[in-house]
């Protein structure tokens, strides 16, 4: 098992899987209660295409069941992006 | 509840007895499961924990709210280093 740290995934770039950079990471909404992470909230790129991710406000979010790859880049996946549970 | 990541850091952490343990400093992920799996504390009890290190990292299943401050279970041992208290 890896592990990372979430200050670590700050800033870092996403990459869809043609290649384009969709943005970076500017945070993370977890569900406190199992742990789990629910969506990364992406500063979109000017220049990144929407596709067919959530916005909220200015950022993007991103559900982590679309997330492929997290290295030095942060892969996804949009075919994979299932909607997120809802908020409690 | 929803929560973003960024809301915990420097969130203090207690034991549900009411024992403060530390200060969050950083979050661990486990990128594969798309989890957290642990907290790393700064600013510890030096009662609870001596040893020289800097902060310690506490498993995500001990914790058992996060609100305005961090509950976590309350452990008689915590680590291999512990004073009675």
């Amino acid at each position: 098992m890896y592990s990372i740290f979430a200050s670590e995934l700050a800033g870092k770039e996403i990459v869809n899987v043609s290649g384009t950079v969709l943005g970076e990471v500017e945070n993370m909404i977890f569900d406190t209660k199992t742990g789990a992470v629910l969506d990364l909230v992406i500063k979109p790129d000017p220049e990144a295409p929407r596709g067919r991710f959530r916005t909220e406000g200015k950022f993007m979010l991103i559900p982590f069941a679309a997330v492929m790859a997290v290295k030095d880049y942060i892969v996804v996946d949009e075919n994979r992006s299932v909607p997120a549970p809802p908020a409690e | 509840m929803r929560a973003e990541i960024t809301s915990l850091m420097g969130l203090e952490v207690y034991t549900q007895q009411g024992v403060f343990v530390g200060r969050v400093d950083d979050a661990l992920l486990d990128p594969e499961k798309g989890v957290l799996s642990g907290l790393a504390l700064g600013s510890i009890n030096r009662d609870l924990f001596n040893q020289k290190s800097r902060g310690v990292i506490i498993p995500y299943r001990w914790i058992m709210a996060i609100g305005d401050i961090v509950l976590m279970r309350h452990l008689k041992k915590h680590g291999k280093d512990t004073k009675r208290k």
